[in-house]
């Protein structure tokens, strides 16, 4: 019965600023990080919660992201506005479909990748779920790295805005699903910050604690 | 139940001396740094704990300086140019900022700047000040608070992004006019490959331990809080989000 030890149960905290290992009285709510001065809990404090708040914003404010325009290009004074999924397609019809995949999966593969992962994560420790957690750390890893490569479509549209600025010959403006989109790349960006990884290894821990109490009593009858 | 509790608890509470905890799966380690060259992995979860490069400090104060020295062209010089018939525009970093601005979308044009000027700018002062400043005990304070901002802003630099999005950009736009790249690209592209570096380099355990020799900041594996249990209820709001 060698139980790997974790440091919440053997009253250590690790500072999420300097991953100094301090060792706290039992009932201490909160304190200051002595090497950092950063302040300390034992977990991230409402963590769960407020994961489940940034994620459902996020994907609330996936549909207008996707459903409004996020740039015009107007050329001899006609254009038509153009989402994020039309600008895919318009890559891949002039050709580019290389570079269609690489917005493909930045602009629109990894924001629902990023959602639906937060939300496997949240529902593992909410409905502590019997899921392994290094499947779940893979996910959590993922999430965390992939996350920034969605701004590629907003800093295409800050440049081709100041680019193409010709007045009545050629011209990019900006829609109003860039702004949605922003927020939901910021918001869930958060969201993977305020997430704890930690919470998913109490959940596998509690959960052996009690099949081992379960399985004892019948180990001992046999 | 009792000989069971008993049998998992009392070797590891009194033999083993901790010294590190996994900040992602809380798994209590006997070993605190990795040696030279190699890094620490946490054996439960595969998590990175600390990578200690061969004279991390060193690196990466010369790698911040020329970070901020290529800042400089990459500001101010054009990085790509549009011309179509007889009209011409050039993008610099600054440029798009401005006309997202113009053109209100405050918010967006926030996000841009932020990620693509302000924070790679912070992140190379901010490590060259707590490469240099790490030498002197005087800036033990300042230091660490700088070691802080930086854990926060990592992630927000986002050159390598703003590439790709330049590269899209020259791709898109190539049918509808005639795309040109200018010199400011090539530093902006030896700018992101130096922050990549710096990242890379960069072991904030190293610069602690540095610390701990000049001046009072605690250099053991374990440390207790000073004061106890403070359980004033201002929560700290800002912790777990940014």
């Amino acid at each position: 019965m060698n139980r790997p030890a974790r440091a919440l149960s053997h009253g250590f905290w690790t500072c999420l600023g300097c991953r100094q290992l301090v060792r706290v009285k039992p009932a201490t709510h909160t304190c200051f990080c002595p090497r950092c001065g950063a302040r300390m809990h034992g977990r991230v404090e409402a963590s769960l919660m407020l994961t489940w708040a940034l994620t459902i914003t996020g994907a609330l404010l996936l549909i207008p992201a996707n459903v409004l325009p996020v740039m015009t290009v107007i050329y001899l004074g006609a254009g038509d506005p153009s989402t994020i999924i039309s600008g895919v397609f318009e890559l891949y019809h002039a050709g580019f479909w290389g570079i269609a995949l690489i917005v493909f999966i930045a602009s629109i593969a990894v924001p629902v990748m990023k959602l639906v992962g937060l939300v496997i994560l949240c529902l593992v420790v909410q409905l502590r779920l019997n899921v392994p957690p290094r499947q779940s750390m893979r996910i959590y890893r993922v999430v965390s790295a992939i996350g920034r490569w969605s701004l590629l479509d907003l800093f295409m549209i800050s440049i081709l805005v100041a680019l193409v600025d010709m007045g009545a010959i050629a011209e990019v403006a900006a829609g109003p699903g860039s702004t949605a989109f922003a927020t939901v790349v910021i918001v869930t960006m958060f969201a993977v910050r305020a997430f704890d990884p930690r919470l998913v290894w109490d959940v596998y821990e509690s959960k052996k604690t009690e099949s081992a109490a379960q399985s004892a009593p019948s180990g001992q009858q046999l | 139940m009792e000989q069971f509790s008993r049998h998992e608890e009392q070797p590891e509470l009194h033999e083993v001396v901790w010294k590190r905890a996994c900040h992602q799966c809380d798994l209590l380690l006997t070993r605190s740094h990795a040696p030279v060259g190699q890094r620490l992995q946490c054996p439960c979860c595969g998590a990175v704990l600390h990578r200690n490069m061969y004279r991390s400090v060193a690196h990466t104060a010369a790698l911040s300086l020329t970070g901020l020295l290529l800042f400089i062209p990459t500001a101010t010089l054009p990085l790509i140019e549009f011309s179509l018939f007889s009209f011409g525009a050039e993008n610099t970093l600054m440029n798009g900022v401005m006309a997202l601005f113009a053109a209100g979308y405050i918010w967006l044009a926030s996000i841009v700047l932020f990620c693509s000027v302000l924070a790679p700018l912070a992140k190379f002062l901010l490590l060259g000040f707590i490469c240099w400043g790490s030498a002197w005990g005087s800036m033990a304070k300042p230091v660490a608070k700088a070691l802080r901002w930086y854990h926060h802003l990592q992630e927000w630099g986002m050159l390598d992004v703003y590439m790709l999005g330049i590269l899209v950009a020259l791709v898109k736009m190539s049918d509808l006019g005639k795309m040109t790249i200018e010199p400011g690209l090539y530093c902006f592209a030896a700018m992101m490959v130096i922050s990549s570096a710096t990242t890379v380099s960069f072991d904030a355990e190293t610069v602690w331990a540095r610390l701990a020799r000049h001046a009072q900041i605690p250099r053991k594996p374990v440390v207790e809080p000073e004061d106890d249990a403070d359980d004033d209820p201002e929560q700290g709001s800002g912790e777990g989000v940014a």
